[in-house]
């Protein structure tokens, strides 16, 4: 890991803060382009969350890990147990493309989607609205204990609380169906699992977003300790122009800083109050930021009022601090890009191929083989068929693989509905002057309503030996 | 916000927690808790599928929160101060 370049120490003077008691961090609201789109991220995120889980498609829930079931509903596709590697694949994807987006502009996802940032976000949203801004907040909690105080601090929490059961619901709503889930908490009979799974989601997302904070970020996080081996010398990072910033120091609005012997930075803190990690970002790139933006846009603001350029803290690399080229298109980008490109390719070939029905041949453990009609042979199988498709299908048996081979059952169509399965008796019979010994066969089931699906499987046909 | 006693504690069953998130998915996808019912010990007998996914959790979170605390405790009772540590800090 690249530690000399990102600290992985408390940025504290002290060696000893990672054990004192953190002060409790009051961000100050701010306003501004980054803000905004945090904004826009939260509430897109948060709708899609709250949202998706009614959304239904075909008759069914559209996306539904139905876990009582054992069945994945995304949409059009019904995901089984044995499609796993699926699954996998989709992690895998996750997690390349979090570090192609790190590599390429540092921790967006920590700044603008990960759920703890988008959680947090809208509790102090909830915060503000019933303690009001940063300043009355500080007050509110120095302030002895009130009706009024009472009033904010107990609204605050009852919202929260509420919205973390909310949350919990929804959580729920994906592992099973969201409206019987609703149906039953109105009915209040709902079993005790589903409630232990509510209670323990609305319980994390109160504490986290509430009173953890950012202390998971720092604490609590691996993905902020090892991020920094993503990042290079290219990578868009939130920083401070020191050059152009020092030395700092008060003025007047309109002196000129440079006869003051002065740099841009007016040192109104404005940063460090904005921050929701508490940190300072002058101090240069810690592990703690979580690159919201948040000081961008408090010092954007005041370098308007100031008269100054904006872009004293902003997104750059280390190369263009330095004066020199940065390059976007980067061997560490390429073979990211690669490994997803053919972890994607992989995942959309196996669905595209993917066959929505399977087919398990058991021979018969009784006898090997049965003497009927006098000269022929009967092999007996215990055949097991998945219907994996969304939608009911007909199916029709046939048996290939040696000459004379025919098939006495099952004779007619097979209907599965969709999802079931169906465990049925095959006989195989053939001549007897040909059947001698182990023929190797292929039992084909193929559907006869024109979808296509098709499955081939192997097995042995067993005569008395010659 | 931590003190010594609150980061321990989150250090114990945050790590676990994860552990446990990933050992059920994979367990998981590979066993039904319904065929540990059916096919297991006695022990399983009348297990609901829920309950068994839910129990599952809850084992590897324990397993996993024993493995960390083992390891917290290691830590914080080591005599040799860790490399990171300034040497004058109090213990």
């Amino acid at each position: 890991m690249k530690t000399a370049r990102v600290s992985t120490l408390p940025s504290s003077a002290s060696p000893g803060a990672f054990y004192a008691a953190a002060p409790k961090i009051y961000p100050r609201e701010i306003n501004g382009r980054f803000t905004r789109l945090r904004k826009a991220a939260v509430v897109v995120l948060l709708g899609l969350f709250y949202g998706l889980a009614w959304l239904n498609w075909n008759g069914h829930q559209a996306l539904l890990f139905d876990l009582p079931a054992r069945k994945f509903h995304i949409f059009g596709l019904t995901l089984w147990p044995q499609d796993f590697l699926y699954l996998a694949l989709l992690l895998i994807i996750a997690a390349l493309s979090l570090f192609f987006f790190t590599a390429l502009a540092g921790r967006l996802w920590c700044g603008y989607a990960c759920p703890q940032t988008v959680w947090t976000e809208l509790f102090v949203w909830i915060e503000q609205w019933t303690e009001g801004q940063r300043l009355q907040r500080m007050k509110l909690d120095r302030a002895p204990w009130t009706a009024s105080k009472l009033l904010r601090k107990g609204s605050k929490h009852l919202l929260w609380l509420a919205l973390a059961l909310f949350t919990g619901f929804t959580f729920v709503g994906y592992f099973m169906p969201i409206r019987s889930l609703g149906a039953q908490i109105a009915m209040l009979s709902l079993g005790p699992w589903p409630s232990f799974w509510i209670f323990l989601y609305a319980f994390a997302t109160y504490g986290n977003a509430g009173f953890l904070r950012e202390q998971v970020c720092k604490y609590m996080c691996p993905y902020a300790r090892f991020q920094s081996a993503m990042f290079d010398a290219d990578t868009l990072v939130i920083s401070y122009d020191e050059k152009r910033g020092e030395p700092r120091g008060a003025r007047r609005r309109g002196s000129a800083a440079r006869s003051l012997g002065l740099g841009d930075c007016i040192d109104c803190t404005m940063c460090v109050q904005a921050c929701p990690t508490g940190i300072d970002i002058r101090h240069g790139l810690q592990y703690e930021c979580i690159a919201c933006g948040a000081c961008i846009d408090a010092c954007d603001d005041v370098m308007d009022k100031m008269g100054t350029a904006r872009g004293l803290i902003r997104y750059t690399t280390e190369h263009a601090l330095h004066g020199e080229r940065t390059r976007i298109v980067r061997t560490r980008l390429v073979v990211y890009a690669a490994l997803i490109s053919t972890a994607l390719g992989a995942l959309g070939f196996l669905l595209l191929t993917r066959v929505p029905l399977i087919l398990d041949v058991i021979r018969d453990r009784n006898a090997l083989y049965r003497e009927v009609h006098g000269a022929r042979i009967e092999n007996a199988y215990t055949l097991k068929m998945i219907n994996l498709d969304d939608g009911p299908h007909r199916y029709r048996l046939t048996a290939d693989g040696m000459p004379g081979l025919q098939l006495i059952a099952p004779a007619g169509e097979i209907s599965l509905p969709p999802g079931s399965v169906n465990t049925l008796a095959a006989r195989l019979e053939a001549p007897g002057e040909i059947a001698g010994g182990v023929h190797h066969i292929v039992l084909t089931l193929a559907a006869i309503d024109g979808s296509g699906v098709v499955v081939h499987e192997n097995t042995r046909f067993i005569g008395p030996t010659p | 916000m931590p003190s010594v006693r609150g980061l321990d504690v989150a250090l114990v069953l945050w790590p676990s927690f994860l552990a446990a998130c990933g050992a059920s998915l994979l367990f998981f996808a590979a066993v039904d808790p319904a065929l540990l019912r059916d096919a297991g010990p006695r022990l399983f007998a009348g297990l609901e599928r829920e309950a068994g996914y839910a129990l599952g959790f809850l084992f590897f979170w324990a397993v996993g929160a024993v493995a960390s605390a083992i390891s917290v405790y290691l830590i914080r009772t080591a005599r040799a101060p860790p490399a990171d540590r300034a040497p004058d800090e109090p213990r």
